[in-house]
């Protein structure tokens, strides 16, 4: 856990990306100075080795020349740090003319000419040049130069030490310098992060920073936009707690008033029957609109529901005969054609909402006497529950509005909410129906049509 | 006093109507703002209770339209709309009074009655000419100390003319202010109530002015 907390922190995880890369990058280096290093010092000590077995062999021919013909070899002195890992052999035929202490009195390789790396029986390894001296100058000479590879070994190592050393020092400063550079660098994350941090949960406003970097402004951008859309839903919800509370005053306002009256009526008993009929109205109507009011709190809660098959036409005409003593108290007649099964993935309450709403609204809306006609049928195009009216019908301009909460087609009586139809537009949303609108062609007034789409 | 009550509620319509009935205001109601600027523009009424979200025109609308005709009728807008920026907008719009849903019917006819006595420049609600004693809030009359019995129609008659002390009131003036829509006029109506109005209080309460009117002289204490 700590180890994520620790990882999770931009600054830290760039900082050791840019460390670890830095190293490898560093340690490839190394890599390749101690291969390039050591191929180049091959080839310069090799060639010291020629030239050290070509200096011998001039020597022994101005020794030869000379006429100093020493029976005993000589031990040449050993004159650097470095001197006793390097040998040297000087042959007359068979004979050892010239060697240095470290050489012994056996030949250092078994090749007559060219370089070899041999291993000693004492367990050090050589690196050994093997040259004739000129055939017809200097006939048997044999010169051998050899060096211990461990001094190229060493050689190597100081190399190598002094390409990674100053790393081993520069890391943890280096480390220091990209903390600091990375934090200058992300100030302007650090900077965002204060002003959220600084903001209130109900400062909406869109959040504007000076100097904000490319990389920063599409996400910036996207904030914005998200604190745009809350606003957007906030006010739409003060709004409609707003509006909700004060459609709330007026039922209550009546049957305050209607029992105010009954209580005045004294020995009027008509008007005291009429103001007590009229305060159980005004609480009917209040229920409804609290109804209403949780159903459409309900939906707005609810995303997702889950949905299962079910037959459409068995639950309009559960609706239908829940709702038909409506119409018959009014004198309508009210028309179902479902009687085919028609199959339709949906929740059943809400379904069941959606289809009430809109059978009671044609029932609510018509005059006495209207005719309604609800039909359920299985189109080509998928399945269609289908509500007409003979009412009076809407203007476009009121078709328009209608989804608007507590918007009420003006010059009617009846006591409605103005929410059935946000209700209905809301479950068609939830549900992933289509709702459409028009003028009834056969009965003249609203013809409701929601669309289950084929799927 | 007559009041005309636009509201489009049917329910808190009714119930406003009865309670204000009940209280002795003659009371007519309407449903939406059109017809609530008209009925206002007559002059008629001595206050109106006007609801803000009404059909076809905004009460807003209405009050501003009305003060721009010069109407000066009390109004008292009763409103479910409670934030305080709307009661400043409605009482600059031209509102005498704003009053949230819901009211008491007792304290929204008190308040009516308030509008109206500011309205003719009095301080108290009682009226009084000489002996005689109108209190608008119970609706009784006294002449010195004595209750005298009056109809409805002759209270308000009196109340009309007590109203208006100094002023000569026209048949046409005193027959709007006892009938409210729906009630016959007859056409000598306003005789015979002045006439039993003279005949339980005082024969020269009410001055008659031939071919005008009638008159209450301004207040003797």
């Amino acid at each position: 856990m700590k180890r994520r907390q620790r990882w999770s922190s931009l600054r830290v995880r760039l900082v050791v990306l840019l460390l670890g890369v830095v190293t490898v990058v560093w340690l490839g280096a190394a890599l390749l100075t101690w291969y390039g290093a050591r191929h180049e010092l091959d080839e310069l000590l090799d060639g010291h080795l020629a030239q050290a077995a070509s200096l011998l062999i001039v020597q022994q021919a101005r020794i030869h020349h000379d006429g100093d013909d020493d029976e005993n070899p000589a031990d040449a002195p050993s004159l650097h740090k470095y001197a006793p890992m390097v040998a040297f052999q000087v042959f007359q035929g068979d004979r050892l003319v010239m060697h240095s202490s470290n050489a012994g009195r056996a030949a250092m390789a078994d090749l007559t000419s060219g370089f070899v790396t041999v291993d000693k029986p004492d367990g050090v390894q050589w690196r050994v040049f093997a040259t004739r001296g000129d055939a017809q100058a200097q006939p048997g000479l044999q010169v051998y130069v050899g060096e211990q590879t461990a001094s190229r070994g060493q050689i190597l190592k100081a190399v190598l030490k002094n390409v990674l050393l100053p790393l081993l020092f520069a890391l943890p400063l280096l480390a220091l310098a990209a903390l600091w550079a990375v934090g200058r660098g992300l100030l302007p994350l650090q900077q965002l992060g204060d002003t959220l941090r600084s903001r209130q949960p109900q400062a909406m406003e869109p959040i504007r920073l000076a100097d904000l970097p490319d990389e920063m402004q599409p996400m910036v951008a996207a904030l914005n936009a998200l604190l745009e859309k809350i606003q957007a839903m906030v006010e739409s919800e003060r709004r409609f707690t707003a509006d909700a509370a004060h459609e709330l005053r007026t039922p209550i306002a009546a049957i305050r008033a209607q029992a105010q009256v009954a209580m005045g009526a004294g020995a009027d008993s008509a008007q005291l029957a009429h103001a007590l009929v009229y305060t159980l109205a005004g609480c009917d109507r209040a229920t409804h609109l609290i109804e209403q009011l949780l159903t459409l709190a309900r939906l707005d809660a609810a995303r997702s529901l889950p949905s299962s098959s079910l037959d459409l036409a068995a639950l309009v005409q559960r609706v239908a005969a829940e709702l038909a003593p409506a119409a018959l108290a009014r004198g309508q007649t009210l028309e179902l054609d479902a009687s085919q099964a028609c199959l339709v993935m949906g929740e059943e309450g809400l379904l069941s909402v959606l289809a009430r709403n809109l059978m009671d609204n044609a029932i609510r809306y018509s005059p006495p006497g209207a005719a309604i006609h609800v039909a359920v049928r299985k189109p080509l195009d998928g399945i269609l529950l289908s509500v007409e009216d003979s009412g009076p019908g809407m203007s476009a301009q009121d078709m328009a509005r209608l989804g608007e909460r507590f918007y009420r087609v003006l010059g009617n009586d009846q006591p409605g909410s103005g929410l059935g139809w946000s209700i209905v537009q809301r479950i068609a949303e939830v549900s992933g129906v289509q709702l459409k609108l028009a003028k009834s062609a056969a009965l003249g007034g609203l013809h409701v049509t929601v669309t289950w789409p084929v799927n | 006093m007559r009041i005309l009550l636009a509201e489009d509620d049917p329910l808190l319509g009714d119930g406003l109507q009865a309670g204000l009935r009940q209280q002795g205001f003659l009371t007519d109601w309407v449903r939406d703002g059109v017809a609530a600027e008209r009925e206002l523009a007559s002059g008629v009424y001595d206050a109106a209770v006007l609801d803000l979200g009404l059909p076809y025109k905004d009460g807003f609308d209405v009050l501003a339209a009305l003060r721009q005709q010069h109407v000066s009728t009390p109004i008292l807008v009763l409103t479910a709309r409670d934030a305080v920026p709307e009661r400043i907008r409605g009482l600059n719009a031209g509102a005498d009074d704003y009053v949230i849903k819901p009211v008491d019917l007792h304290e929204l006819g008190a308040r009516l009655r308030s509008l109206v006595r500011r309205a003719h420049g009095q301080v108290q609600d009682d009226l009084r000419s000489g002996n005689v004693l109108l209190e608008a809030a119970t609706r009784r009359v006294l002449m010195g100390d004595a209750l005298v019995t009056l109809s409805a129609r002759e209270f308000d008659l009196l109340h009309a003319l007590m109203r208006n002390a100094g002023r000569i009131m026209s048949r046409e003036q005193l027959e709007q202010q006892l009938y409210s829509w729906g009630h016959e006029v007859e056409s000598n109506a306003v005789e015979v109530h002045v006439h039993h109005l003279r005949r339980k209080l005082r024969p020269d309460l009410i001055q008659t002015v031939r071919g005008v009117g009638y008159s209450i002289a301004k207040g003797q204490a």
